[in-house]
């Protein structure tokens, strides 16, 4: 397998033997978390957290674990722990930089709405405050990754993750374990003690823990360590795969009964007074094992190049993933938008398909052209450059 | 939505309008009956208030306690006496008039369902009631508590009220429509529902009931006059109560 590239890893040349199944599922991870963030919206029930207990943001913090290995280990290699260091906190740097975009997006959408509070029935709750109250704090808390509303909350343990995975990507290099126990050790330790981290305002708390999300992470690039260097424990998979089925399926039934539940009171819901809610801030076991299931059966029966990947329908969804970042901040604007058009302009069916097409559409478009500029940029130019030559994406 | 909140100004002055008109405001700002009027399917259901029933049945009086955050201290009608636990009690009292029922307001502006539960001990357990009515969930939405937290506290907080035998309706969030297109009240009102259906504990859809009203302009929540602001609340306020007192009217026969 061959590294997925896209923002979120060092410009490659695309490849014939490119694993598609990195970019389509970060592609649909995508779409769902563009539909999640819609409140109110029928599509919600059909995203990944319908047929598991996790959803789009283990999907998204496993393969972005996964590509990094691949691409940074193999900058360690060539280039060395320095070069290989640097990459990674440019990298950062990048989401970083996206991170005050999305501020941005969020300070223009309370700005706007903040009328709503000339509300008789709202204005004592409301009057609680931070951002508008206390703004000179509730920014710098912004810039420091301290604040994190509604979708600003993800990209900040992107960033933390990214911070300390040159010692992650050293530690993979001499052994797999020495990346893999310190990981565990401190994921068991969230999970007995229920340790957080303090957020802002105070009281508060990071949305996803780092310290339990730093396992999922430390897997993916344990993973795709194994995968670059064809040690994948192909037995070990064989062996996985009965008890992921028996798992999948019945994680499937237990969560599709919820969602007949919740249309139908008659339905019953089967164990969720016993295992509800499952709690996704420090990433309790139930979704870790949940999305390994799922792992296993695609890393089973999913091949890297499957017809159903290269297939002209998968296209938008490949691209999509291909260049996440950009993409992910596209569908919190759309997302965002969406929202305010629901709420503010009209909350019916046909406005509610229309967000969602348009949003998905307008995502697939952009991931084309990006990638078409992409393309357009390697192409090696007629006469050369004197010095030089070929670009990447500019991100190298 | 995390951290979404108005500037503190305006709700202060909103707060000097409230208590300006709260004291020169005719007494009896009741709703017409009408304008209370939901489509059935919004409170259709008959939960279980095995408690208070037997308590009415004995014609031995009964308390009920109603926690909760600003709507349930009436702070935007201006007055304790126009909130919906007052309006509530005066209505128990004309359709049980012979038993004695006592409707305490233990609402605290701007507390999380967290900083509620902390004063089930002091201010629930304490008073000894047979009914509980928790109004929860507004600041949770507001603040952009973790969803899972949100949804442990509640389903703590209605362990404890069944453990201590006390029959419990919970209340969810007020809606307007400008409120909502800034905070994502969906998720925590499925978790707030949730918590009821699993424990079996009725929720008053206050919710839906006002995008209701507010979709047939019963009500406008939205553009207010200053003048008409605690007029609208108390108004608002006696509907609850009504609705409230509907349920408790079907579940002690």
């Amino acid at each position: 397998m061959q590294a997925s590239t896209g923002p979120s890893t060092p410009a490659q040349a695309p490849s014939a033997s490119r694993d598609l199944r990195l970019d389509f599922f970060r592609g649909v991870a995508l779409i769902c978390i563009f539909v999640d963030h819609i409140p109110e919206n029928y599509l919600n029930s059909f995203t990944l957290s319908a047929v598991g207990f996790f959803d789009a943001a283990e999907v998204f913090i496993f393969i972005s674990g996964f590509t990094a290995a691949l691409v940074y280990g193999r900058a360690l290699a060539q280039r060395g722990a320095l070069i290989a260091t640097v990459q990674v906190l440019r990298r950062a740097w990048q989401l970083y930089v996206a991170h005050i975009f999305l501020f941005v997006i969020f300070i223009a959408e309370v700005s706007y709405t903040v009328r709503a509070f000339n509300n008789p029935m709202y204005n004592e709750e409301m009057g609680v405050g931070d951002f508008l109250e206390h703004p000179h704090i509730a920014v710098v808390q912004a810039l420091i990754l301290q604040f994190q509303p509604t979708f600003l909350d993800i990209l900040p343990l992107y960033i933390v993750l990214l911070l300390i995975f040159p010692l992650v990507l050293i530690a993979l290099r001499h052994n797999v374990w020495l990346a893999f126990v310190p990981s565990a050790l401190i994921y068991l330790v969230v999970q007995i003690s229920g340790v957080d981290m303090p957020a802002y305002p105070p009281g508060s708390v990071w949305t996803f823990n780092p310290l339990a999300w730093q396992f999922l992470f430390v897997l993916g690039a344990v993973l795709g360590r194994t995968d670059a260097h064809r040690r994948g424990p192909a037995d070990l998979l064989l062996l996985a795969v009965p008890p992921a089925v028996v798992i999948a399926l019945a994680v499937l039934v237990i969560r599709l009964s919820w969602t007949f539940h919740g249309i139908y009171e008659g339905f019953p819901a089967l164990f969720l007074r016993q295992l509800w809610p499952i709690n996704k801030g420090n990433l309790a076991p139930l979704r870790l094992i949940s999305f390994f299931a799922l792992f296993v059966l695609v890393a089973r029966w999913v091949p890297p190049r499957a017809w159903f990947l290269r297939a002209a329908a998968a296209r938008p969804v490949v691209l999509c993933g291909s260049h996440s970042l950009e993409i992910f901040c596209l569908s919190i604007l759309l997302s965002a938008l969406g929202h305010f058009l629901m709420s503010e302009v009209a909350a019916g069916f046909p406005m509610q398909l229309a967000v969602n097409v348009v949003g998905i559409a307008a995502m697939c478009l952009t991931a084309a052209v990006l990638d078409w500029y992409r393309a357009m940029q390697r192409e090696p130019l007629t006469p050369p450059m004197p010095a030089g030559g070929e670009r990447g994406d500019g991100e190298n | 939505m995390g951290g979404r909140r108005n500037s503190a100004v305006p709700a202060a002055i909103a707060l000097a309008g409230f208590l300006a008109a709260a004291s020169v405001a005719p007494p009896g700002m009741a709703a017409e009956p009408d304008e209370c009027a939901t489509p059935p399917e919004l409170t259709e259901a008959s939960p279980q208030l095995p408690r208070l029933a037997a308590r009415l049945k004995a014609h031995q009086p009964a308390k009920i306690v109603a926690i909760g955050g600003a709507s349930t201290i009436g702070q935007a009608a201006g007055s304790p006496d126009l909130s919906y636990p007052h309006q509530l009690e005066q209505i128990l009292a004309q359709d049980f008039p012979d038993a004695s029922i006592t409707v305490v307001n233990k609402g605290v502006p701007r507390q999380s369902a967290r900083q509620n539960l902390e004063r089930f001990p002091t201010d629930v357990f304490a008073e000894d009631p047979v009914m509980a009515i928790w109004e929860t969930g507004i600041n949770d939405a507001v603040r952009g508590t973790d969803i899972d937290d949100f949804a442990e506290t509640l389903q703590s907080g209605v362990d404890q009220l069944k453990n201590r035998a006390i029959d419990t309706v919970l209340i969810d969030m007020q809606f307007s429509r400008s409120a909502t297109a800034l905070i994502n009240f969906d998720e925590y009102l499925k978790a707030l529902h949730r918590v009821g259906d699993v424990a079996e504990v009725y929720v008053l859809p206050r919710f839906e009931m006002m995008r209701y009203w507010s979709e047939q302009n019963v009500f406008d929540f939205d553009d207010v006059a200053p003048a008409d602001r605690t007029a609208l609340a108390a108004r608002v306020y006696d509907c609850l109560a009504q609705k409230l007192s509907q349920i408790i009217r079907r579940a002690v026969p």
